[in-house]
């Protein structure tokens, strides 16, 4: 199994187990991350697991086909397109076990047998915005599923909207991922908290 | 590691992790070109760097401020505006301790961002909240920055815009230029200009002489029937495009008037009932128009030089300086100068005194009859030179009617054998004329040959004999006229011109048969002749006819 592979966008290379928080502007700037980073994985025959929120699913359909070579022999199987609300936002709230175990699902039934030896999993994440109970857990969401990621040799992509998230929020997802994506750059971000650290690192809400 | 080495470590993890994402959100902030989004994302995250909230963002742009509220829309604290630079502390109500942090440096501030807390907070979160602020300035700088690089960007492109089209229109003229160039220089004429105007514009274009008359004509099909003006009101119509010197809409047509000098006026049009034409269209009849001018003056020029041409070879051939030069200047003009020529004098005028007006009214009937152009206005007359004979009393009555009135005489030289010859004709045709001005009767026109007696007397080369002769006979009533300024000799010659009839030859002296009477009795007294006699009678005839071929000769209008 090899260490790195192809991210899709502006041909940039990640590394297996990598956690990334892809900033963009507009939904031409989010597909120009999504389609590609999925396209990557189709033509590598890697499990393809994606959960759209604001993306048209056929759309996104689509424009993978119009990019790509050759149609994977199973592409129903290879590439799973859900909805926010199958996923995220089942039942009509977040619960932050639940998605885990989810993901866990997810890709784990895709190995099982060696069917798929590489996972890579994108999520947009807009659902965030709706006043739901459990989106207050976002963020320590995405700070556990860096201890879900060595599970599988697996790279998860993170889809957030910069003119929908306020700075705070931004913050902490900068704080959270060891990957950040943006202005078509792939930054390391060695300072980012595990689950427990940037619990306790969180500042005290002011009076 | 102990719990204390420990608590240090994830401390520290905190803070860089903190300054690590207070970079990349500088990142992010800068990379917008909004300066609201840049404060909204980078105000927001201020609770993440120190436990505090935000209040708002006061952001000044010259004259303009602008305050920003957090969430919980708190109005700008009044103090704001006094604040130094470099920010400090602010009263919020409700709030213990709250603090401006200043957008950019110290002296290049461009606003401050103001949090509040229950308790002032820590130094580092004092320094992550400065350096908050310090990005959002950078990034607003940064956006304002860009803001006006587009701005100048887009009026460079909105000037290059113009000068696009400028320059379009600048090569759209210079295409009409060179096409209405071409056919100036291409010796086309007033059809090339038509033509190449038509080409240019895609409407039919007529182009008309100053009476209306049609001169060219390009465009679809046939030219379209115009009614011509009145003249007044062409003559109108010409005044006001002259004056204004611009294209004028009239009946469908947008016009323009081409002069070069006051005697010479063409029309240029474009035939545009709809009004369709373009301003490009308007600049290439303008060009046609200045085009037209130059072909006006060069077809005037070429007329005047050919008139001025064939003045100077007629009056060279007058003067009987031409020779044998003059017969290949005669053919350049057609005229085979070694046929038999006459000169023909005509001396007259129109209804009002005007020289022009009679040449011209020569000039035609001369054309009528096929007689030539070679013809000037010299001394009150017209002078022709022609190889054809013709019923000169016809081209008499022709000139009458062109002149529409007035009067016309005519007289005839003899015949030319050569260019040489010429001299004698047109002395001819003068000494015709004089004797016909002074001989009565209805006829205006005078052929050398039809002289008789008098072109004998005219073509004798020693003119002393005739003199002594006309002194012999009349020397008495010569010399009573001058002494007494009476008309003896001239009644005389009346009275034997009439056969010696009282009536008539009172008439044509414009005298009472009593004063003929008397004058015949005192010619008897002053002569002591006895005009009853035969012989007497003759020698006094002939005498008078010298006497009157003398004074022809003599007249200002030999040549």
């Amino acid at each position: 199994m090899e260490d790195s592979v192809n991210f899709g966008p502006s041909g940039m290379t990640v590394s297996v187990g990598d956690h990334v928080c892809a900033f963009y502007r507009t939904s031409a700037g989010r597909d120009e991350i999504l389609v590609p980073y999925l396209q990557a994985g189709l033509e590598r025959g890697d499990k393809c697991i994606a959960v759209l929120d604001q993306a048209d699913p056929a759309e996104v359909r689509s424009q993978l086909r119009d990019g790509i070579d050759q149609e994977p022999a199973d592409e129903n199987d290879q590439l799973a397109i859900l909805c926010s609300k199958d996923s995220y936002l089942r039942d009509g709230q977040f619960s932050k076990p639940a998605m885990l175990d989810f993901w866990n699902v997810a890709v784990g039934d895709s190995m099982r047998e060696s069917k798929y030896q590489f996972a890579r999993s994108v999520g947009e994440m807009t659902w965030a915005l709706r006043q739901l109970p459990g989106v207050e857990d976002l963020v320590e969401y995405e700070a556990e599923l860096n201890t879900f990621l060595p599970q599988y040799p697996q790279v998860i992509v993170c889809l957030y909207d910069l003119d929908q998230f306020d700075g705070r929020v931004v913050v902490d997802l900068l704080r959270t991922h060891p990957k950040i994506l943006l202005c078509g750059t792939l930054l390391d971000n060695p300072y980012y908290l595990e689950p427990h650290e940037f619990l306790a690192s969180r500042a005290p809400a002011p009076a | 590691m102990t719990a204390v080495e420990a608590a240090a470590d994830l401390e520290l993890r905190g803070q860089l992790s903190r300054l690590n994402a207070l970079l990349v959100l500088a990142m992010l902030m800068t990379e917008s070109s909004d300066e609201q989004q840049i404060i909204r994302l980078g105000a927001s995250a201020a609770p993440s760097f120190a436990a505090c909230r935000l209040v708002g963002v006061f952001t000044h742009d010259g004259d303009t401020t602008v305050w920003t509220p957090g969430d919980d829309e708190i109005a700008a604290p009044p103090a704001i505006l006094d604040l130094p630079t470099d920010g400090g502390a602010v009263e919020i109500p409700g709030s213990t301790w709250a603090w401006a942090y200043s957008l950019g440096g110290i002296s290049t501030s461009i606003g401050h961002m103001v949090v509040a807390a229950s308790h002032e907070i820590d130094r580092d979160g004092h320094f992550l909240l400065r350096v908050l602020a310090q990005q959002i300035g950078t990034a607003i700088r940064n956006s304002r920055l860009h803001q006006f690089e587009r701005t100048a960007a887009a009026e460079l492109a909105s000037v290059n815009a113009q000068l696009e089209s400028t320059v379009q229109a600048l090569a759209q003229r210079i295409e009409i230029h060179d096409r209405l160039t071409l056919a100036a220089v291409s010796g086309e004429g007033m059809e090339g200009i038509a033509n190449a105007v038509h080409e240019v514009t895609g409407l039919p274009v007529i182009i008309e002489d100053r009476f209306g008359n049609l001169r060219a004509w390009a465009g679809p099909g046939d030219p379209p029937n115009f009614s011509k003006d009145p003249p007044a009101r062409r003559e109108q119509l010409l005044r006001r495009l002259l004056r204004e010197s611009q294209s004028t809409w009239e009946s469908g047509r947008v016009m323009r008037a081409a002069s070069p000098r006051p005697d010479s006026v063409g029309v240029i049009a474009l035939i545009d009932p709809d009004r369709t034409a373009r301003n490009e269209d308007l600049a290439a009849l303008e060009y046609g128009a200045t085009i037209l001018s130059m072909e006006l003056a060069r077809l005037r020029t070429v007329a005047d030089t050919e008139v001025r041409v064939r003045r100077d070879l007629v009056e060279d051939l007058l003067a009987g300086t031409g020779g044998t030069a003059a017969v290949q200047r005669g053919e350049a003009f057609q005229h085979d100068l070694k046929l038999p020529h006459r000169v023909v004098v005509f001396e007259g005028r129109g209804r009002t005194r005007d020289d022009d007006q009679f040449f011209t009214a020569v000039r035609r009937a001369a054309r009528d009859f096929g007689l030539g152009s070679l013809l000037v206005a010299r001394s009150g007359t017209v002078v022709l030179l022609t190889d054809r004979d013709v019923v000169w009393e016809e081209v008499q009555t022709t000139v009458i009617r062109e002149l529409a009135g007035g009067t016309c005489r005519i007289g005839v030289g003899g015949l030319t054998n050569g260019p040489d010859d010429f001299p004698t004709s047109h002395r001819e045709a003068v000494l015709s004329l004089n004797l016909l001005n002074s001989r009565t009767g209805d006829r205006n026109v005078v052929a050398f040959e039809d002289l008789g007696v008098y072109r004998l007397l005219a073509s004798t080369e020693d003119s002393r004999e005739i003199e002594k002769f006309v002194e012999q006979w009349l020397g008495p009533l010569l010399e009573y006229d001058a002494r007494r300024h009476s008309e003896l000799v001239l009644t005389l010659y009346r009275y034997l011109e009439c056969g010696g009839h009282y009536n008539e030859t009172a008439e044509a002296l414009l005298i009472h048969r009593s004063t003929l009477k008397y004058r015949l009795q005192r010619i008897r007294d002053v002569s002591k002749l006895s005009i009853g006699d035969a012989d007497v009678n003759f020698n006094l005839q002939l005498a008078c006819r010298a006497w009157s071929t003398l004074k022809a000769l003599r007249s200002p209008g030999r040549p």
